[in-house]
Formats: structure tokens, sequence, C-alpha cells
């Protein structure tokens, strides 16, 4: 019983991750219809750079969390104009191979800085109720450690501040109106381009903060964002691809069944938990659980 | 129809032939330097050799991509997955069962179309990036089972070793050279079949479909059955160098089929132009090369760079030069 309760916590923090990752696939995918690979790499170094700050410059954390996403959301802005932008009207196999190749070459370029190694947030740069031992002890006898109801919290926080943001805001009205209809948005004086890179630079801020929590729990290294982010990809597609809600829900769906999976039947199969998911969804209902019907876009 | 007999061709087809005598050419010169109190820090005759059969494995697997990416214009994520059953089939063939590796080389191949057929029948109806997807996680399960299970490749992380080399009439074929013309000769053969096939009536078909789906079915064209086809001969060419790779390393490792790979071979079939066999095979030679050549230049704690490279040229293609870097636009 503690044990199957521990693995929902953890499953519950993974999928808090997830959903912080697969908001930026989602939001991204709707406006623009490109799967950007590269989503998973600006996650990755999200994760580096705060811990660079953390342990380099001697930054605070909590300076270090929001200077890592401004960081990202530039990156993520750059990614989309430098490489993406060029593409617009080009066929979408183009765009596609061109965010393949972004993902490929950010991951290595990360792994020349970096190199191979697998580092994680010193302790003693990390404020005390970070650290592991610090835990409620919960009836059953599970653990819930400070740092993982913490990554909930801040992931449930955000995810309410994103939709209010996206159903409230002037911004979020325009992303919603390029999403339905890019053209017609443009025709109304939206300017698209700027609201695509804002969309951009919203996801990848996001995915920064994915990053850093996954520093804080697990290790930091260059392939991080390739694996977390094909599981984080499997979550949006789980959830509707274009559908935020449905990215959060998926998102968590995604990390309790990789956490039971990983718990009860091999942990080497953890990830290919999240591929099974991702066929059998593409392959039976395409549109996600809580998408709306697809109609065919090629 | 224009002579094809011209001294280029014949010196192209006698190079060929006679390039392992050029690698051992070059150890001789550089024996004799040396012996001269020269040094010249050229690679060994061997290694040229093993990086030409490297160079020309990769040309083979990109022109067997090149039938989906490129003749259906489907974007196949996961072809290193047809690379991998080719090599299994033939490692736990020929180390647990002793099969001779002639009879290895088309129960791969088969083997490569049945799983070829397998991925196409449910993704058929799939366009774009959810095929890409589906692929890509195909070949991603394929890699985690032969990592993870142990009874089944009868090591862990898929190792299999001591993989023998072919024999024929009781020599056993297990110098460079020998392995130098097998793979031209297996080369030719698929270059052939996929040639003859793109100029022929099921050739038009595909890129009938690659144009547009829908008018292409309202000619009469099987979409279905088309697709399938190209499925099934793209995995079966994957799976052939698969098959050949086993003997040739004398070993293989889940390692060795890693997602990375089906990218490398998707840059090198975008390279030479979607859609052209000539054009690929230029691509994948000068793009495997360049990976060679740069595992040699770069010391060793870069050699990880070249990837990086290989991403910043899809980037700089599909931005400049969509078409290809050898063919004029399309």
């Amino acid at each position: 019983m503690a044990q199957l309760l521990e693995q929902i916590i953890n499953g519950l923090v993974l999928g808090g991750i997830y959903a912080l990752i697969a908001v930026g696939y989602t939001m991204v995918y709707g406006i623009i219809q490109l799967i950007n690979f590269a989503h998973g790499e600006i996650f990755m170094l999200g994760a580096y750079f705060a811990f660079m700050l953390v342990t380099v410059l001697n930054v605070p954390f909590w300076i270090a969390l929001p200077i890592s996403m401004l960081l990202c959301a530039a990156i993520g802005m750059l990614i989309d104009i430098v490489a993406y932008r060029p593409l617009r009207n080009a066929p979408r196999l183009s765009a596609l191979i061109t965010a393949i190749g972004m993902s490929l070459g950010l991951q290595n370029l990360a792994l020349l800085i970096w190199k191979a190694k697998q580092r994680s947030f010193p302790s003693e740069y990390l404020p005390s109720f970070f650290l592991s031992e610090n835990a409620i002890a919960l009836p059953s006898g599970a653990d819930l450690p400070y740092r993982d109801l913490f990554i909930i919290l801040l992931a449930l926080v955000l995810m309410v501040v994103l939709n209010r943001l996206i159903y409230l805001t002037k911004i979020g009205k325009a992303m919603r109106a390029c999403a339905q209809h890019p053209i017609a948005a443009n025709l109304m004086g939206i300017k698209t381009n700027r609201v695509i890179a804002i969309t951009f630079a919203i996801g990848s801020a996001l995915g920064a903060v994915a990053g850093v929590m996954v520093g804080l729990r697990e290790v930091i290294e260059p392939t991080m964002g390739y694996y977390k982010g094909v599981a984080a990809f499997a979550a949006a597609v789980l959830g509707g691809i274009g559908n935020i809600t449905g990215a959060m829900l998926g998102g968590i769906l995604i990390g309790i069944a990789e956490a039971l999976g990983a718990g009860y039947i091999n942990s080497s199969y953890r990830l290919a938990i999240a591929y099974i998911i991702m066929i059998a969804v593409i392959l039976i209902r395409p549109s996600g659980l809580f998408g709306k019907p697809m109609e065919n876009r090629a | 129809m224009r002579d094809k007999l011209t001294s280029k061709n014949i010196s192209l087809f006698l190079l060929i032939c006679l390039f392992p005598l050029v690698t051992y050419g070059t150890d001789y010169i550089a024996r004799f330097l040396f012996d001269q109190g020269i040094y010249l820090p050229i690679p060994s005759g061997d290694t040229i050799l093993r990086t030409v059969i490297d160079v020309c494995l990769y040309i083979l697997l990109a022109v067997g991509l090149n039938i989906v990416c490129g003749f259906t214009g489907l974007l196949d994520l996961g072809y290193v997955g047809f690379y991998l059953v080719g090599g299994y089939t033939a490692g736990i063939l020929m180390t647990r069962f002793d099969v001779s590796y002639w009879v290895v080389l088309p129960i791969a191949l088969l083997n490569g179309a049945l799983w070829g057929l397998l991925r196409g029948v449910p993704t058929l109806r799939l366009t774009g990036d959810y095929f890409a997807i589906v692929t890509f996680g195909f070949a991603e399960l394929l890699f985690r089972i032969v990592k993870v299970e142990e009874w089944l490749v009868g090591d862990i992380d898929g190792y299999i070793n001591d993989i023998p080399n072919p024999t024929i009439f009781g020599i056993e074929l297990n110098q460079l050279w020998h392995y130098y013309y097998q793979i031209i000769i297996l080369l030719v053969l698929v270059v052939f079949v996929t040639y003859r096939l793109l100029h022929s009536r099921i050739g038009r078909a595909w890129v009938a479909i690659r144009e547009d789906e829908q008018a292409a079915e309202s000619m009469g064209i099987n979409v279905s059955r088309y697709k399938l086809l190209a499925f099934a001969v793209s995995a079966a060419i994957g799976a052939l160098g698969g098959a050949f790779l086993g003997p040739f390393r004398s070993g293989i490792s889940a390692a060795t089929f890693e997602f990375w790979e089906s990218i490398l071979i998707i840059c090198m079939v975008v390279l030479g132009g979607l859609g052209s066999i000539r054009g690929t095979i230029i691509g994948a030679a000068i793009l495997a090369s360049l990976g060679e050549i740069l595992r040699w230049v770069l010391p060793s704690q870069f050699g990880d760079a070249r990837y990086l490279i290989f991403g910043i040229i899809l980037i700089l293609l599909m931005r400049f030069r969509p078409g290809g870097l050898i063919l004029k636009k399309v």
C-alpha cells in the first residue's frame, strides 16, 4: 500500500513536469502545426542554465529560476525567428526536418559544452527545504518530500496562470485566434509572427521550469531533453494535440502510468510505456482523449 | 539511348573493382616513406577500406530509406528499426542456430519486409507528422526490446559477439576486401532493383501518391497496395544492411541502432535530394565520409561534434536548398 502511494506521488510529480513540457509542444502545434522537436532541448538547457547560475555564479536558487526561464524564452523565440519563420510557407516536411536538425544540433552542442556527465544541484546551494530528507510522513507509511509537494503545487499554479493568460488576456485571445485561422487573424490586424514568437517564449519558459524541477529530483544530462521530451510529447498527443487543458491532464496520466509501470513491470520499460501510449492514441484515436476530431491535415 | 560505355564510366568501374589494391598501395607507400625517415599521418589501408565499407553500407541504407521518404513522401523516423531487425535476425540465427550466412541473408530480407508490412498496415492512413511519430516510436520500442530482453538476444544491452564470417566453398571470407566486394555486389543489386522499380509502373504510382494521394487514387492507383509495397521494399533493404553489419563487425549491440542513426540516414537522403537515387548515393557518400573524416580530425573529446554539424547541415539545407544539394531546386 505504501509502495502504491509512493508510486502515485512519484507519478503526480512526474506528471506535473510532463504537463509543463507538453503545453509547450501543444501550443506551438496548435498554431503552426509543427512538432517542435527542439522543445525537449530547451527544457534541457533550462536545467543547465539554472545549474550553472547556481554553482558557478553563486546566484541564489530563487533568482536563478526566473533568469533561466527568461534565457530559455529568448532562445525559444530565437529558434522560431531564425529557423522556423522562413519556412512558414514551405512544405510541412521541411519544417519538421528543420526541427529535428535543431534538436540534434542543440543536444550535441550541450554535449560539447557540458560533456556526457550526469550532474545534480549540490545540496549546499539549495534552500534546505528541497533536501529529500525533509518530508511529510503520510499516515500509511509513505513519505512525501516537501520538494515533491512543491513541484506539484508549482506545476498546478503555473497551469492555472497559463489558462487564465490564454482565456482572459489580449495576447491569449490573439493566440486563440491564430490557432483557429492564422490568415483571418492576420486580416483582423493581429501580428501573427509576433504572436507565434510569444507562444514559443511562453512554452520555452514553462519548459525551463520543468527542466529545473527535474534537476532537483533527478540528474541533469545532455540527453534528458530527448528522453523527457518524447514522454511529454506523448502526453500532448494523449491529451489531444493543440488542446492545452488536454496536455495538462495527459501529462499527469503519462506520469502516473510511467511511475506505476516502472514500479510494477520493469523499470527498463519506463520510456516504452510512453511510446506505447503514444502509438496507441495515434492509431486508435488521433484526436486524443480530449480533442475535437481532426480534419485531414496532410 | 546514350552509349553507357564512356571512358568515364569504364574508369569508374575499374576504380571500384580495384579499390582494395589502392588502399594496400597506400600502406606500401607509407612504409616506404617511413623507412626513408618521413612520417606521414595518413590512416592505414585497412582503416581506409573499413571506412569505405561503412560508407557503402550507409549508401545502401540511404537508398532503401529514399524509397519511403523520397518516392512516397512520408517521413520515416524509424528506419533504423529495420536495420536492427536485419542485424538481430542474422546475429541470432548465425550464433545460436549456426545457420549459414547465405541462408540468413534472404531470411533477413524477408523478415525485414514482414516487419515493414507489420508497421505499414496500421500506419497506412497516417500522413505527415503522425506517420513520423509512429515510425519513431516503433523503432524506439524495438530498440528497448533488444536492449532489455536478455532471453531473446542472449546478453545485456543487446550484445551479440562472435558472429562468424561467411564461408564459401569451405573458404572463410574473413578479409576486409572480401567484405568490400560483398557490399559492392549488394549495393549494385539494391541500386539496380530500386532504379528499375522507380522507372516502372510501380515507381510512377509511388511518385503519383507523393504528389497527390487523392488524385492518384481517383486515377485508379490502389494507394494502399503501392504504399505497402514501398514500405516492404524499403524495410527489406534496411534489414539486408543489418544482416551484412553483423559478420562485418563480428558483433552487434543495441547502441548501433539508436534513434540518431535514423536521423543520420535521413540527413543523407535530404542532402542528396529526396526522391533521387543518384542524389541519395552522392549525399550518403559525402555525409558518411564527412562523419569518418571528422572523427579523425576532431580531437576525441569532440567526437560527438559531428552530430552538431549534421544538425546544422539539415537546418541550412531546408532553409536554402530544400530540393537537396545536388539536384536543381524542384
